[in-house]
């Protein structure tokens, strides 16, 4: 892989060993099809960042930081009309960035930091999936940063970032109609295709098809929904979307239980 | 996207009239503009495409070169893709302003052609492990008038289908050292099969129904959209959801089932077209950029 040459002093081109490796026929094992990995969330752990969170599923690790408000580079001075509840007008509203890193060592073969199409994707994916959320026209003229950081990719990467996200949006007082509870979903080759909840690492591999889904419990609006590969006929992916959003409701009570205990702690440090 | 000025009485409009199922155009919430599809329009190419739906103006070129195939599928060649928003398209992409937008598409694209059915990539390998036909699909916005998704993927599945990809032979001499060989006849050349290449099918919401391709300033009354690609088979390879809004679960049913019928109706006509194109032969009368 093309390195850095002035820094690191090693071949051109590098490859990991287990691409010579006899083939392991690894098959992940059978297992129930709506089983969740049990979650640990954690918000406000990072002093630097307006709001924070870390969650834990399995072996998907993502660390979420929220900055902002803070004034839009660009912004333009315009009026329009308002929209409802007093918001500002659509050329004022607020922006939302987000940027979707993956640790070079996350995944099984080393991928150097600019990862290029992919993490642009996904950080397209994480806007489009916040923004139904988030009060913007309330931050005129600001943006709000997300950065996500995916430490260890075990399965259901981007659901996991799109939750940790929306913590840490909520984590940072930002003003929110709903969180966003993300869950991934992957489906078994043929024979006996099945859709499987939140897959690990090796069940995503062996996949035929993959699905992430992000909804707003409280509301049952769908925030995100990205999918591809050959999933089948229109009634397979409806089948997926639902596991999905059922699985999506299953998360939820730990996600609020996490902001209390979050709240509490704060309020705790505070008045010493 | 190309962004439009709507007045709120206009924006009303539109999504009452989507209410009743007429569009301002006339349409129902199910119908295409009027497509204009035509092939071998650039000359230098192994294959090329022109689409026009109303206002909207794709060029895709498609050119073939020989490469090293990637480690992890050394029996398969590949495709990559590259989408340029030219600032002819609208005054937003001058500079680097299109390079968002072009990067998303071009993800997009990644994306449906993903999986093992939708383009015979076996038939791309020259010898395994070590040459491969790359297939470098390079789209152009000439002109953005709505609904950019569908009509870049029928542009690429056009110019696959018109694309010749030259017969070459790996010969081996006595020390074992290779030498590619091009065959002498121009017209010896292997096709690439289309008939598994998806079509997307962008879905947006207005109001409380949905409507397939949309112009732009139905694209700005609505608030989040369905992408899904499908093939002719009725089976869908990819599903997205578009915009800052949010979706509710049912409309996605109905989404999905209305992107389906109509996936197989396009698919139909695409490649009736594309075959009535082809039995014309050299001789057909050509259009080009002048019609």
């Amino acid at each position: 892989m093309p390195g850095d040459h002035r820094r690191i002093r090693g071949p051109e081109e590098s490859q990991p060993p287990q691409l010579y490796a006899a083939d392991e026929d690894e098959a992940p094992a059978a297992r129930d099809p709506t089983r969740l990995r049990p979650v640990y969330a954690r918000a406000g752990l990072l002093s630097q960042a307006k709001g924070s969170a870390y969650l834990e599923a399995g072996g998907t690790k993502v660390l979420c930081a929220v900055s902002g408000p803070r004034q839009a580079e660009g912004s333009e001075r315009g009026s329009g009309p308002a929209g409802a509840g007093g918001e500002a007008p659509a050329a004022l509203r607020g922006r939302l960035l987000c940027d979707f890193r993956r640790a070079p060592f996350a995944g099984r073969r080393r991928r150097a930091p600019p990862g290029g199409g992919e993490e642009r994707e996904l950080a397209l994916a994480l806007q489009e999936a916040l923004e139904p959320a988030v009060r913007l026209g309330r931050y005129p003229r600001a943006q709000l940063e997300v950065s996500a950081l995916l430490l260890e990719d075990g399965g259901s990467a981007l659901a996991a970032a799109l939750t940790a996200a929306a913590l840490a949006l909520a984590d940072a007082g930002v003003e929110m109609y709903d969180l966003v509870v993300g869950c991934g979903l992957s489906r078994t080759p043929e024979p006996a295709p099945t859709w499987l909840l939140d897959p690990t690492r090796l069940e995503e591999e062996h996949a035929a098809a993959g699905l992430t889904v992000a909804l707003m419990p409280v509301l049952n609006q769908v925030a995100g929904l990205l999918g591809s590969g050959e999933g089948g006929p229109t009634e397979s992916w409806a089948e997926a979307v639902r596991l999905g959003l059922e699985g999506c409701q299953r998360l939820y009570p730990v996600l609020q239980q996490c902001l209390v205990r979050a709240a509490r702690r704060r309020g705790a440090a505070a008045p010493s | 996207m190309a962004s439009v000025a709507l007045s709120e009485a206009e924006k009303v409009y539109i999504v009452h009239g989507v209410q009743e199922d007429l569009r301002v155009d006339g349409r129902g919430c199910e119908d295409y503009r009027c497509v204009e599809v035509e092939t071998d329009v650039v000359s230098n190419t192994s294959g090329s495409a022109r689409v026009k739906l109303g206002h909207t103006d794709i060029l895709v070129g498609v050119k073939a070169e020989m490469g090293t195939p990637k480690l992890e599928k050394p029996n398969e060649g590949y495709l990559e893709f590259f989408v340029d928003c030219s600032a002819n398209a609208t005054p937003e992409f001058e500079g680097r302003g299109g390079d968002d937008l072009g990067t998303e598409i071009a993800n997009t694209l990644y994306r449906i052609f993903n999986n093992k059915s939708s383009v015979d990539l076996k038939s791309l390998c020259i010898s395994p492990r070590e040459h491969c036909w790359i297939l470098y699909v390079d789209v152009l916005l000439l002109e953005c008038g709505g609904n950019l998704f569908d009509t870049i993927c029928i542009a690429v599945k056009a110019a696959l289908f018109n694309t010749r990809i030259p017969r070459v032979r790996v010969l081996e001499d006595e020390e074992g050292s290779k030498d590619i060989e091009l065959s002498d006849d121009p017209y010896d050349c292997i096709r690439l099969s289309v008939e598994n290449v998806p079509c997307i099918v962008t879905l947006c919401k207005i109001g409380y129904r949905h409507v397939v391709d949309a112009t732009l300033q139905e694209e700005a009354c609505s608030l989040a959209s369905l992408l899904v690609s499908v093939t002719s088979t009725g089976v869908v390879t990819c599903m997205r959801k578009v915009g800052k809004g949010s979706l509710d679960p049912e409309s996605i049913f109905e989404m999905m089932e209305t992107g389906k019928r109509v996936g197989k109706v396009l698919h139909a006509s695409l490649q009736s077209v594309l075959h009535k194109e082809e039995s014309l032969g050299p001789k057909r009368p050509k259009v080009g950029f002048l019609g």
